[in-house]
């Protein structure tokens, strides 16, 4: 595991000890590094602690123990800092049904101290690459399910974070929208961003993803590049599926 | 549960451990701390109901022209206000109907489950109606006689014919201005049909300089013999003094129109409800496309708020209710300094002040409160200080055009009541925004209308530093120096209430 050892400068995001305990612990001691660059898969089974923990990087939740660094900021000493660099994406859209996109990403703009002139152009190219140019003055309220959340993920970018998180961001799209944002993740990590999803979903994560974390019970059960993680589950089959269910024991209880 | 699975009196079962989940959620509360106020209210209204019962008792025969005017003029009333209440919850019927959705693809039949929901509303506004006039009625009958338990039955009958009366005017509404607009719609003529009757008892007192009131100039007429009601008008009145054949004839009319109402609009409302499901998409609301960006939390969160307060006509109709309780006073403030006269001014001082704290109170309540998006705001790097001075800013604007026209009226009869009363107004409006902030109870903005606003500790607070700064701005307009002893109840008030950013924190993550 490479997790916890160096953590340059140059990491968008290293947890050392993290936890979070609610009624039980949601987040063990997690050491996590994710590379600036990468496009970082945090899988795990419902209730693994993955969504807990990029909370806890968001600036959402406040962790009981352990150090949050983004870009070597520390985030829990100079929270503001940090958020400055980041856009959380959660699968449930953060949106205002009474707002329109166009007046949504003014508003976040606004937030995150975007100068004006820069904050109309980037608009206006998210929105067309998004395909919701043409209903820029529409309140978002008669939105489908999959143009809230593209609309949503305009606003994760219209400050042009460095460190994109995206819980399921894939949920409730239909096959074309999925691509367009597959497409515009792909395009940011090119680009030089770094971009962190959970997902449900193992071939986008097989896909896509740099590297791949597994957690369970709130810890970091395994971590590497598909091959690695293969070779990890003792080349249990071809797919992420396998591998997944291998190493989350949850293939062989089923079997069993 | 009762009945057969799928019959309508299973299905009214049904809704009504809803209703009373429902209203259990809402209270929240466990204990003496969930039951005790209600209980307490209804051993109030109990009590009260014991010498009026005496009163009526030896009070003779009430059958007389007055007693007939009085009695028709107090049902019409209670009727209109039934009305103002149905509509909204059959606007709602129609949209946030949840469930229905499942009930309709049900076997159960749309007829049938509509007919049920009817019944509903229907026994939801007597059940309203009746914590006021329930215990009222029981022990006046207790002491004068069970005859008096007529006036349930009266008020059952009148619940009865108001819910068709609403379920008729919503669907009215639905043809005439759409789908979309339904909601709004009924919203605003439910506001206006209250502030109709508040402007129509209070229109007669102004006319006639606050010295008699719509009620007791029906009473003279009747009285005097200028007013002869007719025969059919002295039903209500019977009915309540609990004579059989007209309660029995008010019972089968009402039964008979809430009956007809619902099979003439069953069948168009099913097809309403499915058409509102429909038109959720298709038509969409415009607003701004260009864009015009500004740099700057505060501002950004000044627009946004000021945005989303216009466009909720829920909160609108409800302000403007409030505002339009302001167009008497403004008149009678009018008609006395037309004549010279200063006299009301004390208590025009202290009502546009209570109104400011008022108003400022629902307005940063929603800012406040009613976030939609708290994560984003959580994640965004600003301060909670900016974002919280922008919706305190966005909600204090539109009040600041509001109160323009009465201060100015204040003003100019007397400048230095006028100073006072804009002090007063800034100082009630301030401290209400504030007690918002620190007691802050955070929840969907679709909930507002539901929950009707803060904690009842928030409306308390702001009940009482509003009311103690208007008295003071009351006591100022006269001059008297006395004006400093409430003011100062208020600020020792804010001192006690006062949460440090950290405690206000702290309480939301326990929430």
């Amino acid at each position: 595991m490479l997790a916890g050892e160096g953590m340059a400068v140059t990491d968008a995001l290293a947890l050392r000890e993290l936890s979070k305990t609610f009624k039980a612990p949601a987040v063990d001691r997690l050491d996590l590094v994710v590379r600036q660059g990468e496009l970082y898969a945090l899988l795990g089974p419902n209730g693994a602690g993955k969504t807990t923990t990029l909370r806890m990087v968001a600036g959402l939740l406040k962790p009981d123990a352990g150090e949050i660094s983004v870009f070597g900021i520390d985030a829990l000493a100079d929270p503001i800092a940090a958020k400055r660099l980041i856009a959380w994406a959660p699968d449930e859209p953060m949106l205002y049904d009474q707002l329109t996109p166009m007046e949504y990403l003014e508003f976040v703009a606004g937030l995150w101290g975007v100068e004006p002139r820069a904050a109309r152009e980037r608009a206006e190219a998210l929105l067309r690459f998004l395909d919701l140019w043409d209903v820029r003055g529409q309140r978002c309220e008669g939105f489908s399910r999959g143009m809230k959340q593209k609309a949503a993920l305009a606003g994760a970018l219209i400050h042009e974070p460095r460190l994109l998180i995206l819980d399921e961001p894939l949920t409730g799209l239909d096959a074309a929208m999925a691509r367009q944002v597959k497409d515009l993740l792909q395009q940011r990590v090119r680009a030089g961003g770094t971009v962190i999803l959970t997902t449900h979903i193992l071939e986008v994560a097989e896909r896509m993803a740099d590297r791949i974390g597994i957690m369970q019970h709130g810890r970091l059960l395994a971590e590497g590049t598909m091959s690695e993680l293969r070779a990890l589950a003792g080349g249990a089959g071809g797919a992420l599926e396998d591998v997944f269910l291998e190493i989350t024991g949850a293939g062989s209880a089923d079997a069993a | 549960m009762i009945g057969r699975p799928g019959s309508a009196t299973w299905l009214l079962g049904h809704e009504i451990r809803l209703a009373w989940r429902g209203l259990l959620a809402r209270r929240g509360r466990r204990g003496f701390a969930a039951w005790g106020p209600p209980a307490i209210f209804i051993a109030v209204l109990l009590a009260a109901g014991v010498p009026l019962g005496r009163l009526l008792e030896n009070a003779g025969p009430l059958t007389g022209a007055p007693f007939v005017v009085l009695a028709a003029a107090s049902l019409a009333a209670i009727f209109l206000l039934m009305l103002s209440q149905t509509l909204a919850a059959a606007a709602d019927t129609l949209y946030e109907r949840g469930d229905l959705d499942l009930l309709f693809s049900s076997p159960v039949g749309p007829r049938k489950a509509l007919a049920v929901r009817f019944l509903g509303v229907a026994l939801n506004l007597y059940l309203t109606f009746g914590a006021f006039l329930g215990p009222l009625a029981i022990s006046i009958a207790i002491v004068a006689g069970p005859r008096w338990l007529g006036a349930l039955v009266v008020l059952a009958a009148l619940a009865l014919a108001a819910s068709a009366g609403g379920l008729v005017l919503a669907v009215g509404l639905f043809r005439l201005i759409g789908a979309r607009r339904t909601r709004s719609g009924a919203q605003v003529a439910s506001a206006l049909i209250g502030a109709a009757m508040f402007l129509g008892t209070q229109g007669h007192i102004i006319l006639s300089d606050g010295r008699d009131s719509l009620w007791r100039a029906l009473w003279r007429a009747a009285d005097e013999g200028r007013l002869t009601p007719p025969a059919i008008l002295a039903l209500p009145l019977r009915a309540i003094l609990g004579e059989p054949v007209p309660l029995a004839i008010l019972a089968a009319g009402a039964v008979a129109i809430y009956g007809l109402a619902n099979l003439w609009l069953g069948a168009r409302f099913a097809a309403d409800a499915a058409a509102a499901k429909g038109a959720a998409s298709p038509l969409q609301r415009q607003g701004r496309e260009a864009a015009r960006f500004v740099g700057g939390a505060f501002p950004a969160v000044v627009r946004k708020e000021l945005r989303l307060l216009f466009r909720d006509s829920a909160l609108l109709s409800q302000v403007l209710l409030r505002v339009l309780y302001l167009i008497p006073l403004t008149v009678l403030l009018a008609r006395s300094a037309a004549r010279g006269e200063a006299i009301a001014i004390p208590g025009a001082a202290a009502a546009v002040v209570f109104m400011a704290g008022q108003v400022a109170g629902s307005l940063s309540w929603i800012t406040i409160s009613a976030e939609d998006a708290p994560d984003l705001i959580s994640c965004a790097p600003t301060r909670t200080r900016t974002i919280l001075r922008g919706k305190l800013a966005a909600a204090l604007l539109p009040l600041a055009v509001l109160l323009l026209a009465p201060l100015a009226a204040v003003t100019l009869l007397s400048p230095g009541a006028g100073l006072a009363t804009t002090a007063a107004a800034l100082a009630a409006a301030l401290c209400s925004g504030l007690i918002n902030i620190w007691h802050q109870k955070p929840s969907r903005r679709g909930e507002f209308r539901r929950r009707r606003g803060a904690t009842w500790y928030a409306l308390w607070a702001e009940a009482t530093v509003c009311g103690a700064i208007a008295g003071a701005a009351a006591l100022a307009a006269l001059g008297s120096w006395w004006a400093l002893a409430p003011a100062a109840l208020a600020a020792g008030l804010m001192l006690v209430l006062r949460r440090s950013e950290r405690q206000v924190a702290e309480a939301l993550r326990a929430a």
